[in-house]
């Protein structure tokens, strides 16, 4: 094999590694066919480059590539959107291995893997993803950089220090330009669907029979900061959807009902807490708050009905919030009289025994408030237990529920209570959300968990809605203590997991914490922590010119100083007699008679002369003090000044002068 | 060849550019340091697509408001913006020195041979030398130091060759912009012109021309033995005398009593000067491999009987210049 071919291999190994690279993180989440795809074309080239075997012509390229678009089309059922756009770059950049000979088509592969990078970002930016931004980067520049180098290919060391001093140089810039380029909120067109990425949270809908094992997934779902008194645990309800429709099997979610004043706050209770919350991203509309929410900035946040606070449009992103709430478990609110009929709907012929009890029970008690206190009584009189792996639930889950498994959890719990208050006529609904949070002491927050996703109810009485939480009753501890204390002692060890043990929970929060800044000041950086970072700075109102001033200016100065420090690098201090005489030589050059290589100072001197004698006066005076400061060792700073005096005034003209 | 309207637009603008950057820079002297004014940047095809990308990267983070997304678009700028510089520093500060090309003949190539000098403590990487519109040369030059290359330059026709602009450039590191400066040496070289296949015979020549000429043997007599003189061919040493007297001494040829061979201007039948300067360029080379003293004479001109590499060139060259002017007397390279 002669050099020109190992080149050869060399470029398309490092064009084949950086896509490796760029295209690593996708693989969990895209069709096995395609990484297979990917894999083998890239196997294949590298052996198709090392025995130089000619690559496959158009005729196989074209239909190859059609049929990659059917495929990826088939795969997803759609072209757009983040999951299907990503399957169609790797494609796309497996087809194009076949074919990349040309500088062009290696460039063409290199810019495809940025947009692979990307695409993983868009697909998780945690703190490691700078990992792979910086990989990434490298590899790919490398693979640039080789593509680009005729003759031999750089060796893997130099071009990996070429691409790392590049990217350490452009680092600068881009720190200024991620802080000062004028962020402008929210989407320009439509985002794609989610496509069922597997965003975990709340749903809409409450099947409490239709689940037999609950995650117990330790993601996070938000993060608070109080910036005022912490509420007891008791108090630590985050309210979600609120579900005031019911078909007898399950509960559901609509964005209905009167719209509470914001300035309704329910008076005689404990002032509001106020915190910070940041909601990582669930791709559904809800905003979380602490129970009864009065007041909040989110910019697209409303107050819908059931004092649900609400966005606008899903949430994508990780959003940060500031919020004040009412703790205390009661909403005092003018509803309208249909809503509230509407929250007593049971289907007809769904759940009979339960309605039967409920109506016997309501009978026997002398007020509504009587009988529900009479129902959590029976909670907790009789044989309840709390679990995570309840049995499933047949046409009448209410009734097998109650009277038959009596094992559940709170979604379990607050439904059947519910349901009995509904049957004796009180309005109630079914509230989502979370309940409880825990502490990190490494830095002052809190973390809510989906494993704290708690279902509860609110029952009208006397004018305002009251909560009711009915896994209270049976699991008190699961309200004052957590989820894992609730259960029993066989059910726990999955729920602690590796927050068992307290080394490794201290280490699990201080990675959380790392986190939590990592999503505070780099993700959460948006318009509104430009606005304020900017007013830090001394900007009084920060506008948009200022920022683009602010960025230009600022790239411009490091730019300058770069190339100040470029041009210096690698020049050596000259002399300062030389670096004259070579002003001197320049000027002569630029008239077109510089020094000839075999000249000496005194022969070029003389030539000149010879040619151009109108200039004999200056050159002769020149000449000799170069000689003096040169060879004769005068370094007298007079002579110096003279001889550069002379230099600067010394400018001839293309054409002879007359004498 | 056929052109599309863009092209030919784009061919009109290069040309605009190199008069215009000829009017600013006027001739260069053959031995000069890149300055840098005179050094040029511009994006190339790559590195447009590069900036499209950027563009689109851009658009796709503040779409999806992805930070990580803004911080791969803003590294990608910066590295964008940082190879501008290096690229333009790998050219800022080279030295190029015009070495002198040697004679060719017409159809041949001519190299002319130049060092570029790198009077800094860094590299310079993949310098991309060439003449308009012919093939380039790279040349990497290390730390301070120099390297030598030649660069080629088809020599269709004999004469003086006027050398077109050279452009010296590189696309390093990433080969998204193109630095490039102008120079424009104004050398030129000397073509031969291209010698005839065949010819008639130098003894059928020479007989023509002189009825009772000998036979030739292709060898001149052997004379005798002189002291070595400056000048003398290592060819002519008697190695063998040497050895044993000491002295270098140098063999001696008679020209055998042979009248010395004119090679005449009417001597060749041809349909055309062209055709008839290449056979009698073919006789100069014939009657030089034969070792054979001759003359050269052309209508208007004439050079004396003589032998010898200097005497070749000196006919040579006048076969060259036939009918031209000799201008580039002025600029004899230093072959």
């Amino acid at each position: 094999m002669n050099a020109a071919a190992t080149g050869d291999v060399v470029r398309i190994a490092w064009l084949i590694g950086a896509m490796l690279v760029a295209s690593a993180p996708h693989f969990p989440f895209v069709s096995p066919w395609i990484i297979a795809l990917v894999l083998s074309i890239a196997t294949w080239r590298l052996f198709a480059e090392q025995r130089r075997w000619s690559l496959p012509s158009g005729w196989l390229r074209i239909p190859l590539a059609l049929f990659g678009l059917i495929a990826v089309i088939w795969t997803y059922r759609r072209i757009s959107g983040v999951q299907a756009g990503t399957a169609l770059l790797l494609v796309m950049v497996g087809l194009k291995l076949l074919e990349t000979r040309a500088e062009r088509d290696q460039a063409i592969v290199a810019l495809i893997c940025f947009f692979l990078l990307f695409a993983a970002f868009l697909r998780e930016q945690a703190i490691w993803s700078v990992g792979l931004l910086l990989l990434g980067t490298t590899f790919t520049i490398c693979a640039l950089l080789q593509s680009s180098v005729r003759g031999p290919p750089f060796p893997p060391r130099r071009s990996l220090m070429h691409a790392m001093v590049l990217i350490a140089q452009a680092i600068p810039l881009m720190l200024l330009l991620f802080f000062l380029f004028p962020r402008v909120p929210g989407p320009f067109w439509a985002l794609p669907a989610g496509g069922g990425s597997g965003i975990t949270g709340l749903s809409d809908t409450v099947n409490p029979g239709d689940i037999s094992s609950l995650s117990r997934s330790d993601a996070v779902a938000f993060r608070v900061r109080f910036e005022s008194a912490v509420p007891e645990p008791r108090e630590r309800y985050w309210r979600g959807p609120v579900m005031s429709f019911f078909n007898g099997r399950s509960w559901a979610w609509r964005d209905r009902g009167l719209r509470p004043r914001a300035d309704a706050a329910t008076p005689g209770h404990a002032a509001t807490v106020n915190y910070e919350l940041i909601l990582e991203p669930h791709g559904r509309r809800w905003l979380l708050a602490l129970e009864t929410p009065v007041q909040w900035d989110a910019p697209r946040g409303y107050l819908a009905g059931g004092y649900q606070l609400m966005n606008q449009t899903p949430i994508r992103q990780r959003i940060a919030y500031r919020a004040g709430s009412v703790t205390g478990g009661i909403n005092r609110i003018d509803e309208h009289p249909r809503y509230l009929q509407a929250n007593t709907f049971l289907p007809p012929a769904s759940n009979p025994n339960s309605v039967a009890m409920a109506q016997r029970l309501r009978r026997a008690a002398t007020s509504d408030r009587a009988y529900l206190m009479e129902l959590l009584r029976m909670f907790r009189r009789e044989a309840f237990y709390y679990t995570l792996s309840p049995q499933l639930l047949g046409d009448n889950p209410v009734d097998e529920f109650l009277f038959e498994t009596r094992k559940g959890f709170c979604e379990h719990y607050a439904s059947a209570f519910a349901v009995l208050a509904r049957a004796a006529g009180i309005p109630a609904r079914l509230v989502t959300g979370y309940q409880g949070a825990e502490r990190n002491p490494l830095a002052d927050y809190w973390i809510v968990r989906q494993s704290n996703a708690h279902a509860w109810t609110e029952v009208w009485l006397d004018g305002a809605w009251l909560r009711f939480d009915p896994t209270a009753a049976v699991a008190p501890e699961r309200i004052e203590y957590g989820l894992e204390e609730a259960l029993p002692a066989g059910e726990r060890d999955g729920i602690r997991g590796l927050r068992g043990n307290p080394v490794l929970n201290r280490l699990v929060l201080s990675w959380d914490a790392v986190n939590a800044a990592w999503n505070q000041w780099v993700l959460g950086f948006g318009p509104e922590v430009q606005r304020s970072l900017l007013q830090s700075l001394g900007f009084t109102k920060p506008s948009w010119s200022d920022l683009v001033a602010a960025m230009m200016t600022s790239c411009a100065v490091f730019l300058a100083a770069l190339a100040f420090m470029l041009g210096r690098a690698g020049v050596r201090p000259v002399d300062p007699v030389l670096r004259q005489y070579r002003r001197f030589c320049n000027r002569l050059a630029n008239i077109g008679r510089g020094p000839q290589p075999a000249e000496g100072p005194s022969d070029f001197a003389r030539a000149v002369i010879g040619v151009r004698p109108d200039l004999a006066g200056d050159i002769v005076a020149i000449n000799a003090l170069y000689l003096q400061l040169r060879y004769e060792g005068m370094t007298a700073a007079d002579r110096l000044a003279e001889f550069t005096e002379r230099i600067r005034r010394f400018r001839p003209s293309r054409r002879r002068q007359p004498d | 060849m056929l052109r599309l309207p863009w092209q030919y637009a784009a061919a009109q603008i290069g040309d605009r550019g190199r008069r215009w950057a000829r009017r600013r820079q006027g001739v260069d002297p053959q031995r000069l340091e890149l300055a840098r004014r005179r050094i040029y940047i511009l994006p190339t095809r790559t590195g447009l697509a590069y900036a499209l990308t950027v563009f689109v990267l851009l658009l796709g983070s503040m779409n999806y408001n992805n930070n990580m997304g803004f911080a791969l678009t803003f590294l990608l700028t910066g590295i964008g913006l940082v190879t501008m510089h290096h690229c333009h520093r790998n050219l800022v500060g080279l030295r190029l020195d015009f070495q002198g090309v040697a004679p060719v003949f017409a159809g041949q190539q001519a190299q002319f041979r130049f060092i570029a000098g790198n009077s800094r403590t860094m590299h310079r990487w993949q310098i991309r030398v060439a003449w308009d519109r012919s093939s380039p040369r790279y040349v990497d030059i290390g730390p301070l130091s120099d390297a030598r290359f030649s660069l080629p330059l088809d020599a269709p026709s004999r004469g003086w060759m006027q050398t077109p602009r050279l452009a010296v450039s590189t696309t390093f590191p990433l080969g998204l912009l193109r630095a490039w400066a102008w120079i424009n040496l104004d050398t030129t070289a000397l073509v031969y012109p291209k010698p005839a296949d065949s010819s008639p015979p130098l003894d059928v020549l020479s007989s023509a021309q002189d009825a009772g000429g000998q036979q030739q043997s292709g060898d001149d007599e052997f004379s005798g033995l002189r002291e070595f003189r400056p000048g003398d061919s290592p060819r002519r040493v008697a190695w063998k005398s040497v050895a044993r007297l000491g002295t270098l001494l140098v063999k001696e040829y008679r020209e055998g009593g042979r009248q010395p061979l004119w090679i005449e201007w009417n001597a060749v039948a041809a349909a055309n000067t062209e055709s008839r300067l290449s056979m009698l360029t073919r006789l100069v080379l014939d009657a030089h491999r034969e070792r054979q003293a001759f003359g050269l004479r052309l209508p208007g001109s004439a050079i004396a009987p003589q032998r010898g590499e200097q005497h070749v060139h000196q006919c040579l060259r006048q076969l060259a210049t036939f009918g031209q002017t000799d201008d580039g007397a002025s600029q004899e390279p230093s072959a």
